[in-house]
């Protein structure tokens, strides 16, 4: 269980990684105003079409963004870690495009939309950090694209576990031998395009293959390299070396 | 004066986003930049160049692609004039996939510097420039949707929809007919198909009187039916901002 300050500090961690901030743009990042709520597993945090008042940042469990066809299918676009702020897009996008919904029980707290806006456009540093961060989430969505459009369904799905794992390592939410997968294999198959009987079959030869080993939920990488290999996975589209950061202050 | 200026058509689209002063439009047109045209097919940023500038689209089209390590290729956006084809590559340091020409074009190249800075000292460009980076967000998304959830035909459909929108929202449509830039390849790279099964789904579509495809141009001859069949809303392209 994460607490509001470790949830803030990571905030302030990840706008750090892409731009320099001082001692005053820290603090008025960790002053925003909000307010707590918890909320049951399947709650949405926002809905395709709302007109968002405020923006959540995830305290503590997991919450996933989604889009429904127009033939009532579902697809997941991205898995939100406590530390995120699940849709920092709406501060200045009137209409949610997408739905945001909690993958497990999680707390949240609600930073009004106004007081973002200002921090934004009061604070060069943190603006310039908000548009980088939001440039890191469309590369992780342009991986997407390529994992559902080109990959087999072996590489799709050892791609997203190589993922997740190494974005809850960043986070310091799980070491590097395995960790705990928050979703079911009906929300595997929604990521990556696939039907659940197939990301079964996929997760077993995976496990009978010495990739991964598992305990219910639990997912321990037995072959890290080998699971990268066959995920075709290359962490560049994370920009998470030092280089991705802006160093000159403007 | 403006309206000749290469940089013109970024004041204009920024205009939507964001209320400026005519010192912000200023500031956008003194930005400093570089003129450069691309032959069909080359490359204007490659996967894993550290690059310092950003590429404004004047003229022409151009995408976004990346190879994956069996050789297969995903195009993952399509690019019209007056869009930046790659403000992260240039703001983030490393090009995390390539953006190549699909035919001849014409690109500002600006200094990556120089738009921090604007976008530093200017609130209103900076909202601007992060409403540009939603934006493109947003469509990666729907093209997520688009490959991981539809069938072959309404990935397709979708596809055509979104170009036709974009161009007619920057005046390069006439009549429900634009400039079609795409070979069958290409669109197959774009929606996660076979060259052979995007040609059967476009014939398919002509077949019941949806498009008109000639080799460089498209008209969608029943938007409504056009419509459905796509499984198309606009919201994702965010145009009323």
């Amino acid at each position: 269980m994460t607490s509001p300050e470790y949830a803030f500090a990571s905030l302030l961690r990840q706008l750090e990684r892409h731009s320099v901030l001082s001692a005053e743009d820290r603090q008025s990042l960790l002053a925003l105003p909000y307010r707590l709520r918890r909320l049951d597993l399947g709650s949405y945090l926002v809905r395709e079409g709302d007109e968002p008042t405020h923006c959540s940042v995830l305290i503590s469990g997991y919450a996933f963004r989604q889009k429904l066809t127009g033939a009532g299918a579902r697809q997941i676009l991205a898995v939100c870690l406590p530390g995120d702020a699940v849709d920092l897009q709406n501060i200045f996008l009137d209409v949610s495009d997408h739905s945001v919904q909690l993958l497990t029980r999680c707390d949240v707290a609600d930073v009004p939309r106004e007081a973002l806006q200002e921090l934004a456009l009061t604070r060069p540093a943190i603006g310039t950090a908000i548009i980088a961060f939001t440039l890191v989430e469309a590369s992780i969505l342009r991986e997407w694209v390529v994992n559902v459009g080109r990959r087999d369904a072996r590489a799709r799905v050892a791609h997203i576990l190589c993922e997740f794992a190494v974005r809850l390592e960043a986070r310091e939410l799980a070491t590097g031998e395995g960790f705990e997968l928050p979703m079911t294999q009906e929300q595997l198959a929604d990521a990556t395009g696939l039907t659940s009987v197939h990301v079964n079959r996929v997760l077993k030869s995976l496990e009978t293959e010495g990739l991964i080993s598992r305990r219910r939920r639990y997912i321990q990488f037995t072959d890290w390299r080998a699971l990268q290999n066959i995920g075709d996975f290359s962490r560049r589209y994370l920009h998470m070396a030092d280089h991705d950061v802006i160093t000159q202050t403007y | 004066m403006n309206e000749q200026h290469p940089l013109g058509p970024l004041v204009r689209r920024w205009s939507r986003h964001s209320s400026l002063t005519p010192s912000d439009r200023d500031a956008i047109i003194a930005l400093p930049h570089v003129r450069k045209t691309f032959a069909k097919d080359a490359y204007m940023v490659r996967e894993g160049q550290r690059t310092h500038e950003c590429s404004l689209l004047l003229r022409g089209f151009a995408y976004r692609q990346k190879l994956l390590s069996n050789g297969s290729r995903q195009i993952i956006s399509i690019h019209i004039p007056t869009e930046f084809v790659d403000l992260q590559n240039g703001i983030l340091g490393v090009a995390d996939h390539s953006v190549q020409s699909l035919d001849r074009c014409e690109a500002a190249i600006i200094p990556r510097d120089a738009l921090l800075e604007i976008a530093a000292r200017r609130p209103a460009l900076r909202m601007a420039m992060w409403i540009d980076t939603l934006i493109d967000a947003s469509i990666f998304r729907e093209w997520v949707v688009n490959v991981g959830r539809r069938d072959a035909r309404t990935r397709v459909a979708h596809l055509l929809c979104e170009l036709v929108v974009r161009l007619e929202k920057i005046g390069m449509g006439r009549d429900g007919m634009v400039d079609f830039p795409l070979t069958q390849e290409q669109l197959a790279d774009c929606t996660g198909l076979t060259a052979v099964h995007t040609n059967r789904t476009l014939q398919s579509l002509r077949k019941d009187g949806l498009i008109q495809l000639n080799a460089r141009s498209l008209t969608v001859l029943d938007w409504e039916r056009m419509r459905e069949v796509a499984d198309f809303d606009e919201l994702y392209l965010h145009q009323e901002i």
